[in-house]
């Protein structure tokens, strides 16, 4: 599993930084938060494989809409004066930390 | 491999992941670091304050030049009376001194064209060529005193293209353009309205140029420092004619 993430994670920025896409400054920050949502959706994913609970939809589902809705949140919050990004910040952040402590908890377990 | 489709997801996902990261890493590291908001809008209040100081400057340098003027004339003697009159002379040839008399206002203005798709915006707004064409045709047409938008033209005065905007004497200036110049006003229009000249050229275009002759043309003084870093004068036996 691990190496399917890891080794996939460098074809990925490989791939990114050879692309000529550029994403328009406007959107950066945008892009930022829906990073830090994917981010959590990919650990959320590993921690429900290592757990025996992983459900494809679920995760793939979970990845698009989290994403989008951070993005949209984030723009909505533009739109509206408020900084409505900083929700998405705290909430995935949150859940990244607890999803990684989960993680780091299996794998010492295993290696006991 | 329990779950099938968790390594395929996972790996396609992650592949995503990896290209968003990459492409959002390189659309930051283009962004000049220095220009965040910050340093922008410190730069800017930067800029007006400069601004600021150099017009009260300029200012400064025409109120001291009259005083200076002014200080002179209280020594009263014929040989002074007669460097100051030389001076004088010296100091309307140089443009320091505001000057009136019969010439034409010239009124420059972008054309109020409305752009076609695929039509060039230059054509149809004045550039620096064309102000220094104008004033080169006022000079040899026998125009006295010169100024654009209020700022005295002298001799090395420059008239710059800057982006979108048009420098004289270093000062931004911005349509329309209002030339005064003094002269005969009939020779300094009919040398402006010939034939195949630039004035004709411009109106083709759709730019809006009105000559009106007047019989007060004020022009005012030349504003700026003078500073002769390179020049010296060369020292002839004979004195200045």
């Amino acid at each position: 599993m691990w190496l399917v993430v890891i080794f996939c994670m460098i074809i990925g920025l490989i791939i990114g930084f050879q692309l000529p896409i550029f994403i328009p400054l406007v959107y950066a920050k945008y892009m930022s938060v829906a990073i830090l949502a994917m981010l959590d959706s990919v650990f959320g994913g590993i921690r429900a494989y290592m757990e025996n609970v992983f459900d494809t939809t679920v995760f793939v589902s979970g990845f698009i809409t989290n994403a989008l809705l951070a993005g949209g949140l984030a723009y909505l919050g533009d739109r509206l004066g408020v900084e409505l990004y900083l929700a998405a910040v705290v909430a995935f952040g949150v859940r990244l930390f607890q999803n990684l402590a989960i993680i780091r908890r299996y794998f010492l377990k295993k290696s006991y | 491999m329990k779950f099938k489709g968790a390594q395929v997801s996972m790996a396609i996902v992650c592949l995503v992941l990896g290209i968003v990261l990459a492409l959002q890493f390189r659309s930051n590291e283009s962004s000049p670091r220095s220009l965040s908001s910050d340093r922008w809008t410190e730069i800017t209040v930067q800029m007006e304050n400069l601004r600021r100081e150099r017009d009260f400057l300029a200012e400064e340098v025409l109120e001291l030049r009259e005083k200076l003027e002014e200080a002179a004339a209280s020594q009263e003697g014929n040989a002074v009376k007669a460097l100051r009159e030389e001076l004088a002379k010296a100091n309307m040839a140089a443009g320091l001194v505001a000057v009136r008399g019969k010439g034409v206002i010239v009124t420059l203005n972008d054309s109020p064209h409305v752009l076609q798709p695929g039509e060039d915006p230059n054509l149809y707004l004045i550039h620096d060529e064309d102000l220094l064409k104008v004033v080169n045709e006022l000079w040899a047409a026998g125009a006295e005193a010169i100024s654009i938008n209020g700022h005295r033209l002298i001799t090395n005065s420059e008239i710059d293209c800057a982006g979108n905007t048009i420098l004289v004497n270093v000062n931004k200036i911005a349509p329309p353009f209002v030339i005064h110049a003094i002269g005969d006003p009939q020779v300094l229009e009919s040398s402006l309205r010939i034939k195949g000249g630039w004035i004709e050229t411009l109106q083709m275009w759709g730019i809006q140029v009105q000559i009106q002759p007047s019989d007060l043309v004020e022009v005012p003084a030349y504003k700026g420092p003078i500073k002769f870093q390179y020049a010296e004068p060369i020292k002839s036996g004979a004195g200045n004619a």
